[in-house]
């Protein structure tokens, strides 16, 4: 059974790594904001999720894991809120690039 | 793909040109659908909607009249760019240098090991009365240097209220026109989850402050976060509903006499220190909330200056005034 739980948690945790490394590669390549933060939002939510996932298996059922939770709620909260908050300030100020971009869809 | 790095000047006017033309075009179109009763109905509204557009455009004439061409920037940038390299590596180099004078790290000689740091771990909890050791230190043993820093704070904010706070007139009525322009108004998205987060927040920053001499915190962090709540709270919600309970007056009050307690407490133990009584303020059980004599009170004073200092900042920042 702890090998089970081990091996669920470092698939996690390597699943988590491979995310953020998509994150981080997506803000290097993509140029157009939307883009990028369309991928630094990936870090973010699944990224996060998967490697607190991975720990909350890795310790059992403990404080520490209940703590993870509610730091995973708030950063899915907070993370997603200022992404939406930074498209729109775009989408406000730039109409024209987002229109080049989009083909006017 | 590539964009060109456009002459921001006329950038921010032109959006603005826009915005305030698409306004225009956008009440023509309403105008044209409405059936007379209609018309009737809603004439103060759009006078009002009139008005304000007529102000705009206003303040738009202004702002074009009063600013200055911006080439002098181009080759201040290209020198900026040349002097902070220069910098830099000077500091690099300087700093390089000191560490390789430093004795090793870790080293049982090292001028930095001596009696003081044994007395604090030693005593601190008994003669301080706070848990934590870094709070009995840095708002007791060191007192003096955090008045200090807390001093630094006021004289920061009072340099930046000087260079950016804007008098009655013209001015202030063009930054309060394009206040919102660049940011989301009444995004509802926002305002769901401020209401959920901005409490939550508030409460965390308080148990900081409070638990300052029990647990890692103290004034400085939980004001921090207290801040930051108070800026959510103005980004989701606008100025108009956060001076119902935070304007310019309660930010003076709250201020002047959070620093004016604050040196008080402190100047209490100079005097005793200084004069070698004994001090008669009870420290009580360690690990209570009330405890540890004045440490909890200079903690919530401090708390206050920097949850103010950080929300003038960004009010100041962002429109240049507190209301």
């Amino acid at each position: 059974m702890e090998w089970v739980r081990f091996i669920a948690a470092a698939i996690c945790l390597i699943f988590a790594a491979v995310m953020e490394c998509i994150a981080v590669f997506g803000v290097y390549k993509f140029r157009f904001v939307m883009n990028r933060m369309h991928s630094a939002a990936i870090g973010d939510t699944m990224g996060l999720m998967l490697g607190a996932l991975g720990l909350m298996l890795l310790k059992g059922s403990r404080w520490f894991s209940y703590k993870m939770v509610l730091v995973v709620v708030l950063l899915w909260m907070t993370s997603t809120i200022s992404s939406h908050v930074i498209m729109r300030m775009e989408y406000n100020i730039d109409q024209k690039a987002v229109e080049e971009e989009t083909g006017g869809r | 793909m590539s964009r060109k790095r456009r002459d921001y000047k006329s950038t921010f006017y032109s959006r603005i040109e826009n915005f305030v033309n698409g306004k225009e075009q956008f009440l023509i179109y309403r105008e044209s659908k409405k059936t007379d009763v209609e018309k009737f109905e809603s004439l103060e509204e759009e006078l009002t909607e009139a008005a304000d557009l007529l102000e705009m455009r206003e303040e738009l004439q202004w702002m074009r009249d009063h600013t200055e061409p911006l080439d002098f920037l181009k080759r201040f940038h290209r020198l900026y760019g040349v002097i902070a390299v220069l910098v830099c590596f000077t500091m690099m180099v300087l700093l390089l240098v000191t560490v390789s004078w430093l004795p090793r790290f870790g080293n049982a000689d090292n001028p930095a090991n001596n009696e003081v740091i044994k007395r604090y771990i030693e005593k601190g909890e008994e003669e301080t009365g706070a848990v934590n050791i870094v709070t009995g230190l840095i708002l007791n043993y060191r007192g003096f240097d955090t008045m200090g820093e807390t001093h630094v704070l006021f004289i920061a904010a009072s340099c930046v209220m000087i260079l950016l706070l804007i008098a009655e007139g013209e001015e202030k009525r063009a930054g309060y026109a394009f206040d919102r322009y660049l940011e989301p108004k009444n995004d509802i998205i926002i305002q769901k989850v401020a209401a959920f987060l901005v409490p939550m927040v508030f409460v965390l920053g308080i148990y900081v402050i409070l638990n300052g001499h029990l647990s890692p915190g103290g004034g400085f962090s939980g004001g921090a976060i207290i801040g930051a709540g108070l800026i959510m709270y103005v980004s989701a919600y606008g100025f108009h509903k956060t001076e119902r309970f935070f304007n310019e007056h309660v930010y003076k009050v709250a201020k002047v006499s959070a620093l004016c307690f604050y040196v008080c407490c402190l100047s209490y133990y100079f005097y005793m220190g200084a004069h070698g009584y004994d001090n008669h303020i009870s420290l009580g059980t360690p690990g209570n909330i009330i405890s540890s004599g004045l440490i909890l009170f200079i903690n919530i004073f401090v708390g206050t200056e920097v949850a103010c200092t950080m929300y003038a900042f960004y009010a100041l920042f962002r429109k240049g005034g507190l209301e």
